[in-house]
């Protein structure tokens, strides 16, 4: 938008030049040229037939507006937009070549809209329209069969966030863009809110405010606070790079012009699996909890090395193949003259996901507090417990579940541990750096796929009660009703147990709340200063669900009356009645717990 | 009556985040214990004193985990507990339990943040918390020294005195006026309102601050003429604020767990919109 094609096409040409001696690299320019001369040319052949529509078109509005787009079209993405109705137009156009965020939208079209509004060359009303086109044309690209058609798990944009001048980046342009995005009944694309300290709290309200009533739930919030400093402090990025970044696809996080490589699931409770299992032998002889640790802790490692391992496994795989057509965008890959499936981006991120990290909390706490605080049973009373998936131990296993002191309730002993295995998880990760050097951050989101449900099919029992192929909990946020205390403690123990920001990587924290709040007003001012409390502690993620149980109980009874209820599952939101069984089962058991 | 002044409660429930038990965001800590017996009552577990074993039949499943754990073998119950820490089902738990000050001011310290954010703080509720004054005034103290704001929910049938100790360091009053005929009060209350009526006034008086709450019951005190008599009876006597709850069914579990009979603690559910309509009536009565 700044320089334009024409500045990609010297970018090009001076790559070329340095390359000259390289006939592979070579080719990979001489490749990327053509793919962006063959945006230009579709540009043409655009405003080509825009010209001669308008021809065709009688005097009016209409023949206007399509000269208008034709002349727009003869400049731009060629060369740098004009203003804010060309701006929007070169998104329009090259988004098709780089399908994945529109980024930080309210601040790298405020620029235009500032100049043009000032100039009086540019109506709200306008600019609420040339967005409306681009939202559209998001929503137009699913099929309405895909299942994502409704999804809204995609071209997941932000407004607001820290400018480089450490300033609060909401505008009236981020206003203008929400209201142009809810008048819209679309599902796709959604947005989050970058939250940070020095928000207004009025803006946080207007946001909560427009979440609570939107039915197609596209609003989400993420905190600038831990993230940017993981940014920092794990990225090595400066402070004017780290407020860049955006979040795309369910919840993933991003930087403008860089990319997420890898992505990894990864079943972090195989840690605890091979513990128990396969270190049993050796565990009966720990006589402290910390003895107990330091086993687990190998497992942790060897965990760890296996999962960089597969993470260069999987990256080196994808390198076989070149990507031509994002390389064009992304930073570095001219001048390295190197796809970004090789390594030529300069501005990544690598992400592995874990899943079950409040699994392995659990099953820390319950080891700590049976076996070695309360005495309740034995190191081998447990083991056998697990080898027997509690089969005859029953008793055991509802103690565990009855008294155990599980994550999500503030309480001294599992936000310990959960703060020990974060920062063991940020100890052996940050000297790594993926086959292409970049660094590691962690997230635990699950995506849309299931993995909790297919690792927990192939995990055996565990200490925090799990049977044999149990799911294992996605997110960090209330499941199963191991929270007993409530939101507040929930929201405390999330936001203590993550020192180095381990977790601010793809990261989600599901609130359910109930329904009473979206119509009491004094009700829902408390909601606001809630959340806006929970960010201060240092919570990274929320997204809210207002539902009362018995309403999805119904919907199970008699989906065809409850078509239009959405709820928010991991990153994405959906129609209930779409999702799968036991991801229904698991919101119902969520929900009624929150009451 | 059992005073508590060994610096432990009788609790069965601390809440926290709540929304509904005065400003802000609050910690509500239930204290177990009532000298009423209102019959529409939806917190049952709260009016004995002493702990109790609740089961709930529904949830039941017969594995008769229970007789085989229970010292007793199910006959007078010592309240031991272990039928319910094994009970697979949930199907019977153990209400009421002594936590020390100490204990209950740390849980209550952990959400300060939210207080300090939304302009709320603690409320003690019950049951009847000032049938416990020795704890109830050493947890009102430790949360003044601590500056966290406080509230105390009564429904107010207790001596002058035993309200005047806690004056100074309660911050708010949440004041349950049920209704205004004193023989209407005593047969669905199980006593009179009249030390209810003048501990109000006298609430006022020393210029507390107070939060009036009616439940609005069908068929005790919805007919118009004590409708009329509550609006001008705080009219005559204006609290900071009235909040009308109107009467639902979510206690009657809470009964059959304790064995209670249900036709006596059942009363109709009112429709939303006139509840809706009392309830405004009740916000512009003063
Ligand atoms: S242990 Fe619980 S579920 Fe089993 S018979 Fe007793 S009450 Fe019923
Ligand atoms: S509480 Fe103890 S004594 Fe009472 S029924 Fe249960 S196990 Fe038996």
């Amino acid at each position: 938008m700044k320089d334009g094609l024409a500045g990609i096409f010297a970018r090009l040409a001076a790559s070329r030049q340095a390359h000259e001696r390289d006939a592979e690299r070579l080719e990979f320019v001489d490749a990327l040229e053509t793919v962006a001369q063959a945006i230009v040319s579709w540009a043409e052949k655009c405003a080509g037939e825009a010209r001669q529509l308008a021809g065709s078109a009688g005097e009016g509005e209409s023949k206007a507006r399509l000269e208008k787009l034709a002349a727009a079209l003869e400049r731009v993405p060629l060369h740098p937009a004009g203003s804010f109705y060309e701006a929007v137009l070169s998104i329009y156009v090259t988004y098709s070549f780089v399908p994945d965020s529109l980024g930080t939208l309210d601040r790298y079209l405020l620029p235009f809209y500032e100049k043009d509004m000032a100039e009086g060359k540019l109506t709200r009303d306008e600019a609420t329209a040339y967005l409306q086109e681009l939202f559209l044309m998001l929503q137009g690209r699913m099929k309405p069969d895909d299942v994502r058609f409704h999804r809204g798990g995609e071209s997941h944009f932000c407004v607001g966030g820290y400018t480089a001048d450490g300033e609060d980046g909401f505008t009236d342009l981020s206003r203008l863009i929400v209201e142009a995005m809810l008048e819209l009944p679309t599902w796709v694309p959604q947005l989050s809110l970058r939250w940070t300290a020095k928000t207004p709290r009025e803006v946080l309200r207007y946001m909560m405010d427009r979440e609570r009533h939107d039915a197609n739930k596209r609003i989400a919030f993420v905190n600038d606070e831990p993230r940017i400093r993981a940014l920092m402090q794990i990225v090595g990025l400066p402070f004017e790079q780290a407020v860049r970044y955006t979040m795309l696809g369910c919840n993933e996080l991003a930087l403008p012009g860089g990319i997420m490589m890898g992505s990894a699931m990864e079943n972090i409770l195989l840690c605890v699996e091979r513990t128990v299992y396969g270190r049993a032998a050796e565990l009966p002889a720990c006589r402290t909890y910390d003895e107990f640790y330091a086993v687990f802790r190998q497992e942790l490692h060897r965990l760890m090395e296996e999962i960089v391992q597969y993470e260069d496994a999987f990256n080196l795989a994808r390198a076989r193949d070149v990507n031509l057509v994002s390389s064009l965008f992304l930073e570095g890959c001219i001048e390295n003259a190197q796809s970004v499936t090789r390594g030529g981006c300069t501005r990544a991120i690598a992400q592995p996901i874990f899943i079950g990290i409040s699994n392995v909390i659990d099953s820390l706490s319950v080891i700590r507090q049976f076996v070695y605080e309360e005495k309740q049973c034995t190191m081998a009373e447990l083991l056998e417990a697990l080898r027997c998936n509690w089969e005859g131990h029953e008793d055991l296993r509802t103690l565990i579940s009855k008294k155990a002191r599980f994550f999500g309730n503030h309480d001294a002993l599992s936000d310990g541990i959960a703060r020990q295995l974060t920062s063991d998880i940020y100890a052996e990760l940050k000297d790594h750096k993926s086959v292409f050097g970049y660094s590691f951050l962690v997230g635990n989101l699950i995506g849309y796929n299931q993995h909790n449900k297919w690792f927990g099919s192939g995990t055996r029992a565990t200490p925090d009660g799990r049977h044999d192929a149990d799911m294992i909990q996605f997110g960090i946020g209330q499941s199963e009703g191991k929270d007993r205390s409530g939101l507040t403690p929930l929201l405390a123990s999330i936001a203590t147990c993550d020192p180095n920001g381990i977790l601010c990587g793809s990261s989600v924290t599901n609130v359910m709340l109930d329904q009473k709040l979206i119509r009491d007003d004094e009700l829902f001012e408390k909601t606001v200063l809630m959340m806006e409390t929970y960010f201060r502690q240092g919570g990274i993620h929320f997204q809210l669900n207002y539902v009362s149980p018995e309403e999805l109980k119904e919907t199970r009874l008699c989906p065809q009356k409850y078509k239009s209820l959405r709820v928010r599952v991991s990153g994405f939101s959906d129609y209930f009645v779409a999702l799968d069984g036991d991801l229904q089962d698991e919101i119902v058991t969520r929900t009624e717990h929150a009451q | 009556m059992q005073r508590t002044n060994d610096g432990s409660a009788m609790i069965f429930d601390v809440q926290h985040n709540s929304f509904v038990d005065g400003p802000g965001i609050r910690t509500t800590v239930f204290f177990k214990g009532c000298n009423l017996r209102c019959q529409w009552c939806h917190n049952p577990e709260s009016q004995a004193m002493e702990p109790q074993l609740l089961f709930d039949a529904e949830k039941c499943t017969g594995c008769g985990k229970c007789r085989e754990v229970c010292p007793q073998h199910l006959k007078s119950c010592t309240l031991c507990g272990q039928c319910a820490l094994y009970c697979p089902g949930d199907a019977r738990s153990l209400c009421g339990e002594k936590i020390s000050v100490q204990a209950l001011l740390e849980q209550i310290e952990q959400d300060r943040a939210y207080y300090e954010a939304s302009g709320g703080g603690v409320t003690f509720s019950g049951g009847e918390c000032l049938l416990q004054p020795g704890a109830l005034g050493a947890l009102l103290r430790g949360c003044r020294e601590r500056g966290i704001s406080t509230a105390v929910d009564t429904a107010g049938a207790v001596s002058w005195e035993t309200l005047e100790a806690i004056l100074p360091d309660t911050d708010l009053f949440l004041y349950d006026i049920k209704c205004i005929s004193n023989g209407r009060h005593r047969q669905f209350t199980g006593a009179g309102n009249a030390v209810i009526l003048q501990n109000y006034q006298r609430l006022l008086s020393a210029g507390k601050a107070v939060w009036v709450r009616v439940p609005l019951v069908e068929g005790f005190n919805t007919d118009e003429e004590e409708l009329a008599a509550l609006c001008a009876f705080l009219r005559a006597h204006p609290p900071q604020r009235v909040e009308a709850l109107p009467y639902h069914r979510l206690g009657e579990r809470k009964y059959r767990a304790l064995g209670a009979d249900m036709a006596q603690h059942t009363f109709p559910v009112m429709e939303q919109e006139r509840a809706e309509e009392l309830k405004k009536r009740f916000r512009e009565s003063t």
